[in-house]
């Protein structure tokens, strides 16, 4: 019996735990369940807890039920049932037998009885229901045998099911749904019997007082339920993840952990995306005003997410961006006269007949566009037909599909419309088929087509950040990202350079500012890494992105070519690398500079029909590469995005057979195809995509040796996102290269190579104070990097001087540039600057000194090597 | 290394062909220049069972003769050569007319007449082969797209003892052959690394008949493994000519076509075994009829793939497998249209390629509207018209971008007499199926 000094009082309050699957399947997570009831019941809690059945136990039951006539399949999974039951009656070390046997000996008369062959309703049912009281059995002899006296609850005695109007036999049976509200009666009725109870997730009772299953989420459903009827203190859902997040993370690594949301917000994620909770679950603690929350069996020390009513003065932010595939659209244009009375009854009536259930609704003067989600029955029978030649008497119909939904959740979402300008703009270039956005001011849905929304959702998520619209930093709302919680263990950052050489860069710093220090190992170490790849055969440095000439050494003697786009750059490469190192890849570049390249022995990339149009001579007999657009652009901004018919770069593939037919009327030989979709892409899966696409154009040629897929390999900027990883990339590329052996697979990083190498070191010149803005001026600004002005690109700032003191005010780091786009950084956290610090702006060796400029008068940072 | 423009060489050299330890060596040369090999690998091969000696070395030499006209191709010389044993005269009429059709879209892509070229030197006569009392089962090859998975179902549902058979390293193959759940054969194929050179140097490019070439793998294979019968999946559709050129039939899947199929076969039973069945499966059907047949079976849906751009990828999005904008993909998209829930289309595409403009072109390819028919594996064009025209009286179809051109545009000029779907869905025409998988055809009634 239990011994616990805190024995609760007559009004002690209830709470409701629920644990899945895997948390009843072992030893140890049936120890955790008992710690955790145990905690509360020594907190002057009384407690009820809700199991599901054993990992795996349910889908046996349901094959069985589903067994039909087999009656020795049905055989074999009761006699697996069993042994797993067993088996886990030992491994509690339990000895009191007749519980146990009592559903065991059901489970073997349900799986002959005559109702089997039928696959009667109510029998499934009752068959369904056993996962269920197996474990409850299982859990309350070996919490009481461990010393928390535990007391049995059927759950059938207190949920009553309802049947719903239009409701099937079988959902009365498989999917039924229980009308709670609180029972202050039965409260006090179980608290007279005991302090802990365990009970069964996932049934209930009908009026004839049959067993009824509650469908998917089933048991999250019941503990909702019971914390309704209970009038619970709080209802805890224990599951393998902290809690819910505020976009899937398996595609978004950076998303947060919500620690705060109203029942409604909770809702709307759960039913738009969130696998963790089954919408059905939260209607009921609504309702009675329970708080719910979610959290992590294995990290107990987290509070997961809270979910409970709204709180007045919270700021609106977007809590979560999720995105549901294989939406159907059915748009319907009225035929009828103008303002057509009854039309919309006319229409819906039609999606009833069929069963379809619509979820969003766009609609103007003559037309109403709706979308339903992808349904077994959608998918797989000719009901979208039949509807479609039903729709047709009374308008004209027309199926848009797979499209995706995208929503953006957060209450007083119509407030934040004006911070969502730059995450609208990332639909730019996708057909977006309907918006809606309710008038309970909660959402933001923007469907578009399925093809157009791979990588979309982390886009997003980045841009809602980073525009605040989701307000990340307010530790009321949002907790740890996922990566920080359970991606430890993935290749993460490196610890940069320059903290270890902090004493040699403030050395350099005294000497003058501004001024660039790059560190020569780690360009050679980048080259390693690339070198290290298996699967491209050549490599070409974008000597855009830095021409210092000691970087190019280091990239030569690395055994890399260079990629050049001036005759300049042309000249300076060839002072380090043999002409058959050499590539040439201009834009709009003057004739006389192709003939100049061929003249040094250069690889020549032409993009255009132009060249060969008006100057065949130039390149007669001669080896050219081609590049080609092909089509959407990808990167981490407009401006460096360079694909699609919006882009200057690269020949439309309509105009390839016309290439072709030049190139082959003046003597010109394609010998090699090249694309280069944008930059900052950290995907793998992205060059695989452009190999692919590629290779199989090239087969259309009869000379291709090369397939040029570009660089854009992405540099993190910021802690929360992840690295590229080489392996995964090399992984891709060599399945392709398996498939198209004949192909030598070229690349032409640059960022990669230089970035992170290359520091701006800067002097703060003045701070300032405006409103609630901390301003931090340092002595140079968009002349010596202009990134941040022109791209957004985000790039880390510390205090080098005062490196160890803590980072506790946010300020905007400008220049001293007469422009308002002038800022390096806003919102940084740093230490109080003072008059003198020497401030150091990262991940600057890229596209930092090449793109300086002179004005204002102003001298560009000087550049230094180390 | 460097080698001179095969088109220049004045004789292609049949240079000799050898089998050991699971690897066949095929061996070419243009006049004089290096011996271009090829090699053929049998994994796990049985050492040849006793009796089969006669027939397996008639089939290396077909072998041999029919994988040369990938290198063939690359100079198209004048004389033919044949060092050692030239075949017999039958055989070289196969060969003849294997060579001349078989590279019939390859000589009109590249401007060329190759009836002054193709022939085959011959002497002798052969013995009628015997029969092998070869093992009643079937090598089926797989190729990822839905013919060949249409056949696997039909043989599971016949009780056929069936092995899929692929050659080449394809993951996307490989998926389907998991998702078969029939016993897998992967062979081996490994062109000469010269032709890359001869490439260089200018050679002639193009088309090739790779399913004779296929055939000639798997008769190999038949009599080292034990097998009796090659059922392959081509439909009546094969047959019919692509346009004409220069007075001739050329035909983009000659060799997938009836003509070759009943010659091979014949071929075979003389040459090689008597009992060695090579055939068809689907050979009455016409592609829609095959669509029909696939649509049954969804188990493929996510990892089959006929788009010939795309086919060697196994990706887990539908753009990894269906490129969208070649034929393959426009006439299996319209092809399945009529039999397959608009949704789950959709779901195996990944778009709708019947609402998107910039494919009209492509469409209008494949009904012949102001189109020839594309060098593809592709239905005829009054197949593409039918199942156009069967949505175009769909609700659910008929407002998409193209299916509503098709009935402003293109229907107000077809005779509407020709547009049912039903007669093109009737088998018909002659197969070459041995008695035991006749049953087969039942399915298709």
């Amino acid at each position: 019996m239990n011994s616990l000094a805190t024995a609760p009082g007559a009004h002690a309050g209830w709470v409701v735990v629920k644990f899945g699957g895997t948390s009843v399947s072992t030893r140890p997570r049936w120890d955790t369940i008992r710690r955790i009831a145990n905690d509360w019941h020594a907190r002057g809690k009384r407690v009820l807890i809700v199991v599901s059945a054993l990992s795996g136990i349910t889908d046996k039951l349901k094959a069985i039920a589903e067994a039909g006539g087999d009656r020795s399949r049905r055989e074999a999974l009761r006699a697996e049932i069993v042994a797993r039951h067993e088996a886990m009656f030992a491994e509690l070390g339990l000895t009191e037998r007749a519980p146990l046997q009592y559903w065991l000996d059901r489970l073997t008369a349900l799986a002959v009885d005559a109702r089997a062959e039928t696959g009667d309703l109510p029998w499934q049912a009752e068959v369904l229901a056993l996962g269920e009281q197996l474990s409850s059995t299982l859990g309350q002899a070996y919490l009481t045998a461990q010393g928390l006296a535990t007391r049995w609850l059927d759950a059938r005695e207190h949920l009553l099911a309802q049947a719903m109007p239009n409701q099937t036999a079988w959902g009365c049976y498989l999917s039924a749904s229980v009308p709670t509200a609180p029972d202050p009666a039965l409260a006090a009725a179980l608290a007279a019997h005991a302090d802990v109870f365990i009970s069964q997730g996932f049934m209930a009772r009908n009026a004839d007082g049959e067993t009824v299953i509650l469908g998917r989420g089933g048991s999250d459903t019941s503990a909702a339920y019971f914390g309704a009827l209970l009038k619970a203190e709080k209802v805890e859902i224990w599951t393998d993840v902290a809690g819910m997040f505020s976009a899937n993370p398996r595609i978004v690594p950076a998303a947060r952990l919500l620690s705060r949301l109203d029942y409604e917000e909770a809702q709307e994620i759960a039913t738009t995306g969130a696998k963790v909770l089954h919408p059905r679950c939260l209607n009921p603690v609504r309702e009675a005003q329970v708080p719910l929350a979610v959290r992590d069996t294995n990290r107990p020390e987290l509070a997961g997410t809270e979910i409970g009513a709204t709180v007045a003065a919270a700021a609106p932010s977007v809590k979560a961006v999720s995105e549901r595939r294989g939406i159907t659209l059915i748009s319907m244009e009225s035929i009828g006269m103008w303002q057509q009375v009854g039309f919309l009854a006319d229409v819906f009536e039609r999606f009833k007949r069929h069963g379809l259930s619509i979820d969003l609704i766009g609609s103007a003067e003559t037309n109403v566009t709706v979308s339903l989600d992808p349904s077994e029955n959608l998918v797989n029978s000719d009901v979208l037909s039949a509807l479609a030649a039903d729709l047709a008497e009374v308008c004209r119909v027309k199926v848009i599909a797979p499209c995706a939904a995208i929503t953006l959740v957060g209450r007083g979402m119509r407030s934040l419309l004006p911070r969502l300008a730059g995450v609208l703009a990332e639909f730019d270039l996708l057909r977006v088929h309907l918006v809606s956005q309710s008038s309970n001011n909660l959402n933001l849905t923007i469907v578009v087509d399925e093809a157009a929304a791979d990588g979309l959702v982390p886009t997003l998520h980045a841009a809602l950040v980073k525009s605040e619209a989701l307000r990340a930093e307010d530790p009321a709302v949002f907790g740890p990202a996922w990566s920080e919680l359970y991606a430890s263990a993935a290749p993460g950052h490196e610890t940069p350079w320059w903290q270890q050489r902090r004493d040699d860069l403030l050395a350099l710093a005294a000497q003058s500012t501004p001024r660039y220090v790059y560190d020569l190992a780690t360009v050679r170490e980048r080259a390693r890494r690339l070198r290290a790849l298996a699967a491209p055969d050549r490599w070409f440095y974008a000597l855009k992105a830095n021409s210092r000439p000691e970087l190019l050494q280091v990239i030569a003697e690395a055994g890399l070519g260079l990629e050049c786009v001036s005759p300049a750059e042309l000249e300076l490469a060839a002072t380090l690398v043999p002409s058959e190192r050499l590539l040439f890849t201009p834009n709009f570049a003057p004739r006389a500079e192709y003939a100049a390249a061929f003249a040094r022995g250069a690889r020549v990339t032409l993009d255009n029909l132009h060249p060969l149009q008006h100057w065949g001579e130039t390149f007669r007999g001669r080896e050219i590469l081609l590049r080609v657009d092909l089509g959407a652009g990808r990167g981490h901004h407009d401006k460096v995005r360079t694909g699609g018919a919006g882009s200057k770069f690269g020949l439309s593939l309509d105009q390839i057979e016309e290439f072709r037919q030049l190139a082959r009327r003046h003597d010109v030989a394609v010998v090699g195809l090249h694309a280069h979709l944008g930059s900052g892409i950290l995907d793998a899966q992205h060059w695989r995509e452009v190999y692919a696409q590629l290779a199989a154009l090239a087969q259309r040629f009869t000379r291709i040796e090369a397939i040029n897929i570009g660089g854009g390999l992405g540099v993190p900027a910021r802690a929360d996102e992840a690295v590229l990883d080489l392996a995964a990339l090399d992984a891709c590329l060599t399945e392709i290269k398996q498939a198209y052996p004949q192909f030598e697979l070229w690349m032409e990083p640059g960022r990669y190579l230089v970035a992170e190498a290359g520091v701006l070191l800067a002097r703060v010149t003045q701070t300032k104070r405006k409103g609630d803005y901390c301003y931090v001026g340092v002595d140079t600004g968009m002349n010596s990097l202009i990134r941040p002005a022109l791209y957004e690109a985000w790039h880390e700032i510390v205090n080098l001087t005062r490196l160890d003191e803590p980072a506790d005010t946010l300020y905007q780091v400008v220049g001293p540039i007469c422009e308002s786009g002038d800022v390096l950084g806003s919102n940084r956290r740093l230490p109080g600057c003072r008059e003198g610090d020497v401030i150091l702006i990262a991940q600057a060796g890229a596209y930092g000194a090449t793109m300086a400029s002179r004005y204002n008068l102003r001298e560009p940072a000087a550049e230094s090597v180390i | 290394m460097s080698l001179p423009d095969p088109r220049q060489a004045a004789t292609f050299r049949f240079v000799r062909a050898d089998y050991a330890d699971g690897e066949a060596r095929l061996v070419y040369a243009f006049d004089d220049g290096p011996e271009l090999v090829e090699r053929i690998g049998f994994p796990d091969a049985p050492e040849l069972p006793a009796g089969r000696e006669a027939a397996f070395a008639a089939a290396l030499r077909l072998l041999h003769f029919v994988a040369g006209i990938s290198y063939y191709k690359a100079g198209v010389p004048r004389r033919i050569a044949v060092d050692g044993v030239a075949p017999d005269a039958e055989t070289a009429q196969l060969l003849d007319t294997l060579y001349l059709h078989g590279l019939g879209e390859f000589a009109y892509q590249n401007g060329l007449d190759l009836r002054e070229h193709i022939r085959f030197p011959r002497a002798g006569t052969h013995t009628p082969a015997a029969a092998l009392d070869l093992p009643a089962r079937s090598l089926l090859p797989i190729g990822g797209g839905k013919d060949s998975l249409v056949s696997v179902e039909l043989l599971k549902r016949h009780g056929e003892s069936a092995t899929a058979v692929w050659v080449g390293n394809s993951p996307l193959i490989a998926a389907c052959v998991v998702t078969t759940g029939l016993p897998g054969l992967n062979l081996r194929r490994q062109l000469a690394p010269e032709l890359f050179e001869y490439n260089k140097a200018g050679a002639w490019n193009g088309h090739i008949p790779v399913t004779a070439i296929n055939s000639a793998i798997l008769v190999v294979a038949a009599l080292l493994y034990g097998y009796d019968t090659i059922a392959f999946s081509n439909e009546r559709s094969a047959s019919s000519a692509t346009l004409e050129y220069a007075g001739q039939a050329v035909n983009h899947q000659w060799s997938k076509g009836w003509e070759f199929e009943r010659t091979l076969a014949a071929w075979l039973r003389s040459h090689v075994a008597a009992d060695l069945n090579y055939c068809s499966l689907l050979r009455p059907l016409s592609e829609l009829a095959v669509t029909r047949l696939f649509a049954r079976e969804s188990r493929y849906d996510a990892v089959f793939s006929s788009c010939n751009r795309n086919f060697r990828i196994l990706g887990p999005r539908p753009a990894d497998r269906w490129c969208g904008q070649c034929p393959k993909c426009h006439f299996v998209f319209l092809a399945l249209a009529p039999f397959v829930p608009k949704p789950r289309l959709l779901a195996i595409f990944g778009r709708n390629l019947l609402d998107d403009e910039s494919q009209q072109q492509g469409f209008d390819a494949l009904l012949e509207f102001r189109e020839h028919k594309p060098f593809e594996c592709v239905g005829e064009g009054r197949e593409s018209r039918a199942a156009l025209y069967a949505l175009s009286q769909r609700p659910e179809w008929r407002e998409d971008a193209l299916v509503a051109r098709f009935r402003d545009v293109v229907l107000p000029q077809l005779d509407a007499a020709g547009l049912a779907l039903e007669p093109l869905l009737r088998p018909e025409g002659p197969h070459g199926l041995p008695p035991r998988l006749a049953g087969v055809l039942d399915a298709f009634r």
